[in-house]
């Protein structure tokens, strides 16, 4: 009898515990609102010293994600005074946090070392600088391309974060 | 008689010369290079191969017959820096990997310098975009500064093969892309 009721209440902690889960999970989810328009700003990367190409690599792959994942009806880029017109407007400000320059000959010789890592805080904000949501993005590359090629794994996150959370659907 | 002559005609030439000389030089515009635009001209595919030069206040990028150009005084910004990229080609340099006894591997240790220019320019929007070429090493440099003279704007003052400061986060030297 004992281990019946043993029985009785794990099965229900086990019940509730499955029933509870989704209600938390909406509870720490991002807000889902909508945008058609997205506003994206110059990479700043003032605390660590980025080679000029990362940065406009970053910049221009994270442009053409956009574009590509069709999540918005525009893509602005930065000081596009296009951008002040539109509506459900939101701007995407990126700063690098890390940044390690690894070695394509390294890759190639060992496979193992020489990894280029790259770490981005991507806050999305309203035109008024509003925060709606801030996700440290990275992109790598460890073992074929060069090290630019982690501009594009970086940019091809960030574009899927930002669909997921911000883009509408009505959009495509 | 003659030889006084002589003497004349060899005195006009040596002050043609020396005014034509310095003449050749204020006018000495860079030809055009071959360069690889590896991303950011609207219309070109990355990696395209074409010639890049600069000519009447406009950076000229010529790829398969096709022309695209960014006016020098809408760069804000252009830096050069040195690089360097497999000297055997993509697909062979792919396929060699399955060389036996790491021959591809072996391969690999061969790279050949190149220079790199990054532009960041607006267009009539006042949109920011960037491009990014590669061209043989000694004349990114060039480019920059005849760009610099017709109307660009540039923020970095250091030349490219001057020593860096030691940085925990050194610039890459191998290939882009």
């Amino acid at each position: 009898m004992k281990c019946f009721l043993n029985a009785v209440i794990h099965l229900s902690l086990a019940t509730l515990a499955f029933a509870a889960g989704p209600l938390f999970g909406q509870e720490h989810g991002p807000a889902k609102v909508k945008f058609s328009a997205i506003q994206v700003l110059m990479i700043q990367s003032d605390e660590i010293k980025l080679p000029p190409e990362f940065q406009v690599a970053l910049y221009e792959n994270l442009v053409r994600q956009l574009v590509k994942q069709r999540g918005f009806q525009h893509v602005y880029r930065d000081g596009d005074r296009n951008a002040k017109n539109a509506a459900r407007l939101v701007v995407l400000h990126s700063t690098v946090r890390g940044f390690q320059a690894g070695s394509e000959r390294a890759r190639q010789v060992t496979t193992i070392a020489g990894a280029t890592s790259i770490t981005v805080h991507c806050q999305f904000t309203n035109p008024d600088g509003t925060s709606l949501l801030e996700r440290d993005v990275n992109g790598k590359v460890r073992f074929f391309g060069g090290n630019l090629k982690a501009t594009y794994d970086f940019a091809k996150k960030a574009a899927r974060v930002t669909y997921e959370n911000l883009a509408s659907s009505d959009s495509k | 008689m003659t030889s006084t002559r002589k003497i004349v005609v060899v005195a006009v030439v040596s002050l043609l010369a020396g005014l034509l000389i310095p003449l050749g030089k204020t006018q000495q515009i860079p030809g055009p290079v071959k360069a690889v635009q590896l991303t950011g001209l609207p219309g070109v595919k990355d990696n395209a191969k074409g010639t890049l030069g600069v000519e009447n206040g406009q950076l000229h990028f010529l790829h398969s017959n096709a022309n695209s150009d960014v006016p020098a005084a809408s760069i804000e910004d252009v830096a050069t820096g040195a690089d360097s990229e497999r000297a055997v080609g993509k697909t062979i340099g792919t396929l060699s990997m399955a060389a036996p006894y790491g021959g591809g591997r072996f391969l690999s240790l061969f790279r050949k310098k190149i220079d790199t220019l990054t532009v960041q320019y607006r267009d009539p929007d006042g949109g920011l975009h960037g491009a990014i070429f590669t061209m043989p090493p000694g004349t990114a440099e060039v480019i920059k500064k005849e760009l610099v003279a017709q109307g660009a704007h540039t923020s970095a003052t250091t030349e490219p093969n001057a020593p860096a400061a030691p940085s925990t986060n050194s610039p890459n030297k191998e290939e882009k892309q």
